[in-house]
């Protein structure tokens, strides 16, 4: 194996402090006894306790994964089959600008998709809450299932589903029973990450949002602008560990699928 | 063979086919991947679709299964017009190149999968999943998942899926191709086997002639979208129609020439090769003077080293090269012109005896009856 040296090296460690000491600060502040943010006054979870006492953030908390999974199950179904119909039919005609709109939203600023939802959700005079968000939500994560969808399908084996409809079964059939779970791992991945995606929206879910609908990203910014307080580094803590968790579990099913199709191309 | 194939009913009118492809077209956007096929597969047939890849072999395998749509003309099994049928209505199993075995699944759920879609009572089901498991023999690996086999268990479990069924009609693409040299051989004649024992016609489809020869009742040979020749193994091999068919199943000599009438020993080629008079028995059915064609098997040709005492159907050259097989041995002999001509001679002595080595002299001679003559 090659070694790095030693500027490799420095430059690693101050390209990953810049990134992760203020997360560590963050979640190390979150234990902290004192009420000042930036002294440390002894180990404590008093803040926790506290969060729960918090009706605002609890309701907060509540709206966000009310809408994450709501949306996320829905981008998954929906870019479940934008994937498939990307891999499985070919060259259809306006192919280019299909996937062209389906990739979109994935270079298309958050402000420009939030503020023409927006725009749109006042054209139809559809009264802002919960239902916007998620809409919005399912928008611009669906592209990202997909990604991950037509990647899987396009190592998949089509006579795979060839032989099940050879051998009497429905179409309908021989995706649940055949393509379906073999694609499993993929479409879950797809799921973890659209529905982290839709827990730390801030932009979109700002310009989408109504009376009663403020997400936990959209309370703690408007918190921060009252000053930095403790309860804001725990609550932050949790939404930090949430989502490394999903997207860890993403990236081991992601790995464990991939060993399997070595596996199988091996044999 | 089973019984009733041994009395080869494509030569017996009263012989009803159990598949007829009547004037079947399909084409891809432009390009004509089966020109107007015309074709009728008796029951209990072993069939065999022979040719180069992109000859169409495989796509009119797909159209039997219904994957692709016919474009023009019209398919019936049994009397039945299938043609409009989609694929998973059809009494036709197929057996994938790939095996395309559901990684999923156990091999015992693989291959009572198709049972199942049937709605058929469990106990039903398991006994043909055990009864197909003993006929592959592969009863001690119900539990096993695909990904844990072998290549040539692999291709056992796809047949025994494919089988379960019980279907009318069974497909198999390129079923033997990705199992080496030993294993293919052996498989070929339990392949053999299983059709004689379960009646089933098989359709088969393969580029490897000798496995066509070998387990065929009858072999389609295809080229461009087209039916070239429709016959027996032996009769392709002894008799191809044309000069393509003969290259392309087994080794053939091709000598070109001017055909120059019939006589009491039979059709009279004048050799491009020779200069010479050569014979065959078979009628040409020619007009004097036109470009024709011998063809003769390097096994029917005869080397030696001491002239003929006749002096008909003899060439002359020199051993440019060997190859030594084992049980027999193949001599590549340069004629004057350059041309270079194969013989295979049986090594019934041990090779030290007959003395024939490379440089040598050598005249090669053959029976009239056993050259083809070849009109295109």
């Amino acid at each position: 194996m090659k070694r790095f040296g030693a500027f490799n090296i420095f430059s690693l460690i101050v390209g990953f402090s810049f990134l992760y000491i203020p997360i560590i600060l963050l979640i190390l502040f979150s234990f902290n006894e004192s009420r000042l943010v930036t002294v440390w006054g002894g180990f404590s979870t008093k803040w926790y306790g506290e969060l729960l006492q918090n009706q605002g953030i609890k309701d907060a908390a509540w709206v966000t994964i009310k809408v994450a999974f709501v949306s996320s199950t829905m981008a998954t179904i929906l870019g479940t089959i934008a994937g498939l119909v990307m891999t499985r039919f070919g060259n259809f005609k306006g192919r280019t600008l299909f996937s062209g709109m389906i990739y979109a939203p994935m270079v298309m600023p958050e402000v420009i998709i939030g503020l023409s939802t927006l725009l749109m959700f006042v054209a139809l005079a559809i009264d802002r809450g919960i239902f916007t968000v998620t809409l919005a939500h399912i928008t611009f994560s669906m592209c990202y299932v997909a990604v991950v969808v037509q990647s899987r399908m396009s190592s998949y084996d089509d006579s795979l589903t060839e032989a099940a409809l050879d051998l009497g079964c429905t179409p309908f059939r021989t995706f649940m029973l055949i393509t379906l779970p073999i694609i499993l791992p993929a479409v879950v991945s797809g799921w973890l990450l659209s529905f982290t995606l839709s827990l730390d929206d801030l932009v979109i879910a700002s310009f989408t949002s109504g009376p009663g609908s403020t997400t936990l990203p959209m309370k703690i910014y408007s918190m921060v602008r009252l000053g930095v307080t403790p309860e804001i580094n725990a609550v932050s803590t949790i939404l930090v560990g949430v989502v490394t968790l999903g997207v860890i579990a993403a990236s081991l099913i992601g790995r464990r699928q991939k060993q399997q199709i070595l596996k199988t191309q091996h044999t | 063979m089973s019984e009733n194939i041994k009395v080869s009913p494509w030569l017996d009118s009263s012989h009803k086919p159990y598949i007829e492809i009547q004037n079947v077209t399909k084409r891809f956007g432009e390009f004509t991947a089966i020109d107007n096929l015309t074709l009728d597969i008796y029951k209990n047939e072993f069939f065999s679709l022979l040719g180069p890849s992109g000859c169409g072999k495989t796509t009119l395998l797909r159209m039997l299964a219904g994957f692709e749509k016919i474009t023009d003309g019209k398919i019936l099994l049994d009397g039945e017009d299938i043609s409009e049928i989609p694929p998973h209505l059809r009494p036709i199993n197929m057996m994938f190149q790939s095996y395309a075995l559901f990684p999923h699944m156990t091999v015992e759920k693989n291959i009572a999968f198709g049972l199942k879609q049937d709605n058929l009572p469990a106990n039903e089901i398991n006994q043909r999943v055990e009864e197909m498991l003993e006929l592959v023999e592969l009863t001690d690996f119900a539990n096993r998942k695909p990904n844990q086999l072998s290549g040539g268990q692999s291709q056992r479990v796809a047949l025994a899926r494919s089988l379960a069924k019980r279907p009318k009609l069974l497909l198999l693409d390129e079923p033997l191709g990705a199992l080496d040299k030993r294993l293919r051989e052996q498989t070929q004649f339990e392949l053999m086997d299983i059709q004689e024992k379960l009646e089933v016609t098989f359709v088969i489809v393969t580029h490897d002639q000798e496995e066509a020869m070998t387990v065929s009742s009858r072999i389609g040979v295809m080229d461009s979208g087209n039916l070239v020749q429709v016959a027996t193994p032996a009769e392709i091999y002894e008799a191809p129609i044309n000069k393509d068919v003969a290259d392309f199943i087994g080794d053939v000599n091709i000598l070109k020439g001017i055909y120059k009438g019939q006589n009491e020993i039979g059709t009279q080629l004048l050799s491009e090769d020779s200069n010479s008079i050569v014979f065959a028995t078979q009628d040409a059915g020619a007009s004097v003077e036109d470009e024709m064609w011998f063809a003769i098997r390097p096994e029917k040709l005869e080397i030696s080293r001491t002239k003929p005492s006749h002096n008909h159907n003899i060439l002359k050259g020199k051993i440019e090269d060997i190859a030594y097989g084992g049980s027999f041995s193949t001599y590549h002999v340069k004629l004057d012109n350059g041309k270079i001509l194969k013989a295979i001679r049986a090594n019934r002595e041990r090779t030290k005896e007959h003395h024939l080595t490379w440089d040598d002299e050598v005249y090669l001679q053959w029976a009239a009856h056993s050259a083809v003559v070849l009109l295109s």
